[in-house]
């Protein structure tokens, strides 16, 4: 049977959190904490390879205590096993610390034949963690995944990359990157949340995974912020007159100048 | 005392939001307009999420839950759809809750899973042309003949009456007994002689085809009587108390709803230079709304606890219901008015909660009927003492 270890990120809704600009951070008493959403589309990826040839899957989430909500909702889906990395040691990490963490965890408590990620995360929204994975663990990495086929140790993908139409065939292990394009998360079953809060969670510490306490947290981490900015995207409305041929010219020459049509 | 939800609670109002959101949201609108019940394919997604059997045990497919997990989805359904959150509420508080508190295991095996997983849809009818609030008064005639029942009579606005398939009916063996003549019956749509009648034009919940039902020479065996014959007007009675706290749940989403789209319009909407909710005219019917519905929720969540917790809550239940009915009223009357004129066009959906909150007011007993029985508990306490 497929072993499937899946990231999972606990972070605040952004989409309804507010900002404090002066710090350029999220007041996180404004938003609840929920599931990245790209992570959810990565557990619907293992949940539908183990509907179609059986799988076993884990959650992994490194965060702080509180993170355990995560992973209940994890289990809630059908994750199997549900590991929490956290230690004191690991706050603040950045991007690349974190997945030297996971990394070390995966190795720890692997090994998988799938290791399946979100995209991107909406708070820090760097989409580093996947790469990043791949580079340590020297396990390739595909993404944009539109369709899968598993064949023993084979798994053929097909994906879209811009407009490049590509089918490929990966021996595993492999990592795969989710987001929200990919598939459509399955709704929760009431059954399913009411069994979830009794799900045993395992803690690894940096000590279990692992590694000098200066290649993780704040020290470890080689990425500074400069500056946070609130980005106004401001769309600006035009109308075009005249005959139909004429508005189809005219946008199709702004599509050119925008390098939208090319051909 | 803990007065938030813990995270199984959490979870599930994360889980029937999205769903009621992403699944139910575009039917919304349709269900209300054409006045049609939702396509089966989304009736049986309910039942795979265990929507139809929010509190059923495990071993019938239900989810086991806790009364504040089941308030909160019915509240979740109904912010959406106060129309698919009734359809909801009276399957599963008032037609399987009280086959599983007073069935028998044969009963159980027969009806509970087909509940519970929603393959059947169910249904309680009591109300008559002439019997109302007066409950006991109703005409539809049980008669004995061997091990069966026979049941002549017409039934009135009975919710999920035209899809439902399951429905327990209140039916005298002797009128001259009103309330200690009653017997509750099983019945199933398809025993002869059981027919549907009209089904109601209505100024809300549209979307819930609430109808008559007629019963002609019914013959029932005698082993679907629910609890025992005789002792009916209880088990009805009893169903309600249950039944109440899902109605309540219910006036509580339609408020929800209708106060965010009434706060994020106030936020937005310009005049004078300003949001109109920087006017203190308007900024006060928020802050009314607000208080209205977070008191509602705490009374709700009381009575769902005490149910929990195995302690007397029928007079709990009726105060949330009496009170989340008004409020989500209340509500709906203001936020149609912060809205002004585009409130009161279809384009919109806070008409559509306007008409909808009403009827919290009237079915599972009215305001008044509410009052009789808190009025009625306050008395007795009283002239105990
Ligand atoms: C959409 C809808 C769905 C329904 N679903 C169901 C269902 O599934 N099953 C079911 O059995 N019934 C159902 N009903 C019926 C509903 O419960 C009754 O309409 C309700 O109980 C009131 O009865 P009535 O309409 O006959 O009004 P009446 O009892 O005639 O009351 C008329 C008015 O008089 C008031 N009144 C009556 N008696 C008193 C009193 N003693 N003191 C003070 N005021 C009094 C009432 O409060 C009301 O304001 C539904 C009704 C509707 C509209």
């Amino acid at each position: 049977m497929l072993s499937i270890l899946i990231c999972v990120k606990q972070v605040p809704d952004t989409g309804r959190a507010l900002f404090d600009l002066k710090t350029g951070s999220i007041d996180r008493a404004s938003a609840e904490n929920i599931v990245n959403p790209d992570d959810l589309h990565a557990l619907e990826t293992a949940l539908s390879i183990r509907d179609t040839v059986g799988a076993r899957i884990t959650a992994l989430s490194m965060g702080p205590p509180g993170a355990r909500e995560a992973l209940y909702e994890a289990a809630a889906y059908g994750a199997d096993r549900c590991v929490l990395l956290c230690d004191p040691r690991f706050a603040g990490s950045d991007s690349l610390a974190t997945s030297r963490a996971l990394a070390a965890a995966i190795i720890k408590t692997g090994p998988f034949d799938l290791i399946i990620t979100g995209r991107e995360a909406i708070d820090g929204s760097t989409g580093h963690v996947g790469y990043q994975l791949s580079e340590i663990l020297k396990i390739p990495l595909v993404t944009r995944i539109h369709a899968y086929n598993i064949e023993g140790r084979y798994i053929t993908i097909e994906r879209l990359y811009g407009h490049e139409y590509q089918k490929i065939r990966a021996s595993l292990p492999l990592i795969l990157s989710v987001g929200r394009e990919d598939n459509r998360v399955r709704f929760l079953r009431l059954a399913d949340i009411a069994v979830s809060s009794n799900t045993a969670i395992e803690e690894l510490s940096m000590d279990d995974i692992g590694g000098r306490e200066d290649e993780y947290g704040i020290t470890g981490s080689p990425t500074v912020v400069v500056d946070t900015r609130k980005f106004n995207h401001t769309r600006s409305r035009e109308s075009i007159e005249g005959g139909a041929t004429e508005k189809a010219r005219a946008i199709v020459q702004r599509l050119k100048k925008h390098g939208i049509l090319q051909y | 005392m803990d007065l938030s939800l813990n995270g199984t609670q959490l979870m599930v109002r994360k889980a029937v939001r999205s769903f009621a959101r992403e699944a139910l949201e575009e039917w919304a609108g349709v269900l209300d307009r054409e006045s049609r019940p939702l396509p089966s394919e989304l009736t049986a997604e309910m039942g795979r999420i265990n929507l139809w059997g929010i509190q059923a045990p495990r071993e019938y497919g239900g989810a086991d839950l806790d009364g504040i997990s089941y308030t909160v989805a019915i509240e979740e359904l109904s912010r959406v759809s106060a129309a698919v959150g009734l359809g909801v509420t009276v399957h599963n508080s008032v037609c399987l809750a009280p086959l599983l508190k007073f069935g028998t295991q044969d009963q159980l095996n027969r009806y509970a899973h087909e509940l519970a997983s929603g393959k059947k849809i169910g249904g309680f009818t009591v109300t008559e042309p002439q019997a109302g609030s007066d409950a006991a008064s109703i005409c539809t005639t049980a008669v004995r003949k061997g091990d069966r029942y026979i049941i002549n009579g017409q039934k009135a606005f009975v919710t999920n009456g035209g899809t439902g398939d399951i429905f327990l009916v209140a039916a005298t063996l002797d009128p001259k007994k009103k309330a200690r003549g009653i017997a509750v019956f099983i019945m199933e749509k398809n025993m002869p002689g059981f027919e549907v009648g009209k089904v109601e034009d209505m100024m809300g919940v549209r979307g819930n085809m609430v109808s008559e039902l007629y019963f002609n020479n019914v013959s029932v065996p005698a082993e679907n009587i629910l609890g025992r014959a005789e002792d009916g007007f209880r088990v009805c009675m009893q169903a309600l108390d249950i039944g109440r706290i899902g109605i309540a749940a219910q006036a509580l989403g339609i408020g929800m709803a209708a106060y965010e789209a009434a706060a994020g319009y106030a936020a937005e909407r310009r005049q004078f230079g300003r949001p109109i909710g920087e006017f203190q005219g308007v900024a006060f019917k928020l802050a009314e709304m607000k208080t209205g519905l977070d008191a509602a929720r705490l009374l709700i969540y009381r009575a769902a606890h005490l149910k929990d917790k195995g302690l007397p809550y029928s007079v709990e239940s009726a105060m949330c219901k009496r009170y989340a009915s008004s409020v989500a009223m209340e509500v709906c009357r203001e936020a149609l008015q912060v809205f002004g004129g585009y409130g009161y066009v279809k384009d919109l959906p806070v008409e559509r909660y306007f008409r909808d909150a009403k009827i919290t007011e009237i079915y599972e007993g009215t305001s008044e009927v509410m009052n009789i029985i808190i009025g009625n508990a306050i008395m007795k306490e009283f002239e105990r003492m």
